[in-house]
């Protein structure tokens, strides 16, 4: 990057506006740009020396003050664009930016200007119509000089900004698909973009009641979130992006949701954001339940909202077993065991044709014997020499504690009794001695 | 154990400030303002914030003020919540809130409360608990909390409290040490910290530490990073519960992520350093009162002295 900074300076800057408008060329040609990378100059000269890839490559004259001190001219390739995707050369990106950020703010001054003299007119006569076109040209070249700043920095918040204002007053339904277009481009290579992820929230927000295909929208922004976590792992804001959507879906999406993910999240079992996305999905829906005022409605649908939990406690342990020493798969089912053990253990039983809903500490009992067993096979450091053992043994007995600590809290009763608990000390200190604080403060109440 | 090398930082970051038409720096610039605390807090920590042009500071600060009276990243740029409490700190920092109209600024803020007591960042309306979290803190600093419904305000920072004792950004979202951070300072700030569960969440907290390289992490099976020296610890500071983690090896952890040639702190060890996390790592060192770096306010994220200053020995700002 340092070197593209001493090399580009020897540009003009009537060159550089000139590549700027190349790139703004380029897009404008080729909307259906899907993906854009940033390479090294040999690699964009590889890529155009390449005869298969049917490709058009932008060539930039420039004079190259390292290599030589007389004005000889050497090309440099500053793009690359074939099947949808865009290659900017490393080298140009310093240029680009400053002119990017020079012709935006620019515009968007401009922009500004035209709005408060329209504003005054306004006021009683018709829009003049020098000024209606005037605003059209101006907004255009926000629209534009935004697009390409906003490729070389995702985070300027200001060009975001005006193209929302542009949006506000227009409300067209196709300047919001470019929105989201736009988004999910920069969102392709760098995809923890903050402000990439806020404005598809606002263009939503602005669609909602406007549009009947608002499901179809969330089924695109789920299946886009699952594509870009597929890279980057435990994306805070796309998994986060994902569950603020949650509250515009029915139950029965949210149901597809649970269904569709979960091959996802089996094959990814150290993404603890996915399995965060799961909760999500499943406490809405009980709390949607037993906020039912119903109560053979709300009972029906705790019913079948504990057949699903069960599913998932059974696949959970499956998968701890599979994969040893993952915090993910734990701390996902002491948010179902808690959940289970608090709300739904007597309406399975009752699901299952077993009337006994006075009988829940029966229901209790077992399935905390069947938890202290898996704890106990779990617990087995069959090598000490693979880490992973370890950790399935310190995150079994963590998740015992954990259990132990909310159920005599919450429910009054002794997960553990004296002897386990002893068990359980003496285990935790030998797996985990650098915690012991934390240990001995939970097993003493 | 090694040593904090303070003079190679403070010389790293007066170094990034005399570069900012480099590239680097120009990508980062619309949020120059959150840099200029993180760089000027970081110095005033190792007691250098005299060796900074305070006038030029300040001049700068409130060109980057909008009629609104929220202020942007740097000057042209729109306001946002997250520059306008950066902007506050800043001029605390060099005792100069007094230059603000300080109920211009606290309408502003006040403007972004929405009805269910969330605050957005700015008039585009995203909500998130940082920004619940900004409004507390810079109303706080600047005397004037009263311009917004504080019952409101918390019981919307309290609807995201999870079952795992955490908080998200918005109600159900994953907990995150630095979400959880905003929401247990905004709570303490707001004297509402009855409503963190404090066991459950120190828990969660203290399985941030990662027993081998004593670093912190910000969530469940992720790599430890220095930035949650600061989040984590402070979180279980204000919860009375950092008696849970091993200090000695964060301390160590800060310590290893310092480029000891050029100064500068980094993530994770030699890793590429930048002024984030060089703040973020002297931050948690004075957290854990290192020698040598003056205590910092676990809730304001100021220095002690300054807090104090604001608040037991002057009641109302200068006029």
């Amino acid at each position: 990057m340092a070197t593209a900074t001493t090399k580009a300076a020897a540009c003009s800057e009537e060159e550089a506006f000139d590549i700027l408008d190349q790139l703004i060329d380029i897009l404008e040609r080729h909307p259906l740009i899907d993906e854009v990378g940033f390479v090294h100059p040999s690699q964009i000269q590889a890529l155009s020396e390449d005869v298969n890839t049917g490709s058009l490559s932008t060539e930039v004259f420039q004079k190259d003050e390292v290599l030589d001190n007389n004005d000889v001219q050497k090309k440099r390739l500053a793009f690359w664009h074939g099947d949808d995707k865009l290659g900017i050369s490393t080298h140009f990106l310093p240029l680009l930016y400053i002119a990017a950020k020079h012709k935006f703010m620019a515009a968007l001054m401009n922009y500004r200007i035209l709005t408060e003299a329209s504003k005054k007119q306004m006021d009683g006569d018709d829009q003049d119509i020098g000024i209606s076109h005037a605003f059209s040209k101006i907004e255009m070249e926000v629209i534009r000089h935004s697009k390409a700043l906003l490729l070389l920095c995702g985070d300027f918040g200001t060009a975001w900004n005006a193209r929302k204002y542009i949006g506000t007053s227009k409300q067209n339904l196709l300047l919001f698909m470019d929105e989201l277009q736009l988004s999910t481009l920069i969102l392709s290579f760098a995809p923890k973009t903050e402000c990439a992820w806020s404005h598809r929230r606002w263009v939503i927000k602005m669609l909602a009641g406007k549009c009947a295909n608002l499901e179809e929208i969330l089924e695109q922004e789920s299946l886009l979130v699952e594509k870009l976590a597929e890279k980057s792992k435990m994306n805070y804001r796309a998994w986060n992006h994902r569950s603020r959507l949650v509250a515009y879906m029915s139950k029965q999406q949210m149901l597809h949701e649970l269904a569709k993910s979960r091959n996802w999240a089996g094959l990814h079992v150290a993404d603890s954001s996915c399995f965060h996305y799961r909760r999500r999905l499943m406490l809405r829906m009980l709390d949607d339940a037993m906020k039912e005022q119903d109560l053979i409605v709300c009972n029906a649908e705790v019913e079948s909202l504990s057949v699903v939990w069960k599913e998932e406690l059974d696949w959970n342990e499956v998968l701890i077993r599979r994969y040893i020493g993952h915090e993910a798969l734990w701390f996902h089912r002491r948010f179902l065991s808690i959940c289970w053990a608090e709300k739904l253990i007597g309406h399975f039983s009752i699901s299952n044709g077993d009337e006994t809903l006075g009988h829940n500490e029966n229901h209790l009992s077992v399935f905390m014997e069947h938890e202290l067993q898996l704890h106990r096979q779990c617990s087995i450091v069959q090598d000490s020499e693979f880490d992973d053992y370890t950790k399935q043994a310190v995150l079994s007995a963590a998740y015992i504690l954990y259990l132990h600590t909310q159920f005599s809290e919450r429910l009054r009763i002794q997960v553990v009794d004296k002897r386990q608990a002893d068990d359980l000390r003496t285990l935790l200190h030998n797996v985990c001695p650098e915690k012991n604080s934390l240990w001995d403060y939970f097993l003493q109440t | 154990m090694g040593e904090l090398a303070a003079e190679k930082h403070v010389r790293y970051i007066l170094a990034v400030e005399k570069k900012k038409d480099s590239y680097e720096a120009q990508l980062m610039e619309h949020l120059r303002m959150n840099g200029a605390y993180w760089g000027l807090t970081t110095l005033d920590l190792l007691g250098k914030l005299g060796v900074v042009d305070e006038a030029e500071v300040v001049s700068w600060i409130m060109e980057c003020q909008h009629e609104s009276g929220g202020f942007g990243g740097n000057v042209g740029h729109d306001p946002h919540i997250l520059y306008t409490l950066s902007a506050v700190q800043v001029l605390a920092l060099f005792d100069k809130i007094y230059v603000l109209d300080v109920d211009k600024v606290a309408s502003y803020i006040a403007s972004l409360q929405n009805e269910d007591g969330s605050f957005s960042g700015d008039i585009w309306g995203e909500v998130d608990t940082r920004f619940s979290y900004i409004a507390i803190c810079a109303l706080s600093l600047l005397h004037q909390l009263d311009r917004i419904n504080v019952e409101k305000a918390v019981n919307y920072i309290v609807s995201c409290k999870n079952m795992d004792g955490g908080f998200g950004c918005t109600p159900g979202a994953e907990s995150h040490a630095g979400q959880i951070f905003c929401c247990v300072a905004a709570l303490a700030i707001t004297g509402s910290l009855h409503h963190v569960d404090r066991d459950r969440l120190g828990w969660w907290l203290c399985e941030r530490q990662d027993n081998k390289s004593g670093g912190l992490n910000g969530r469940p099976e992720k790599l430890p990073d220095v930035c949650y020296s600061w989040w984590v610890l402070s979180s279980l500071i204000i919860i009375d519960r950092v008696h849970w983690i091993d200090k000695n090896k964060l301390i160590k952890f800060i310590l290893d992520c310092q480029d000891l040639e050029k100064g500068g702190i980094s993530d994770r060890p030699d890793d590429a350093v930048d002024v984030f996390h060089t703040y973020f790592g002297i931050a948690g060192l004075s957290l854990l009162e290192y020698p040598g770096v003056k205590p910092i306010d676990p809730a304001y994220a100021l220095p002690v002295d300054l807090v104090d200053r604001i608040f037991v020995l002057r009641r109302q700002p200068k006029a």
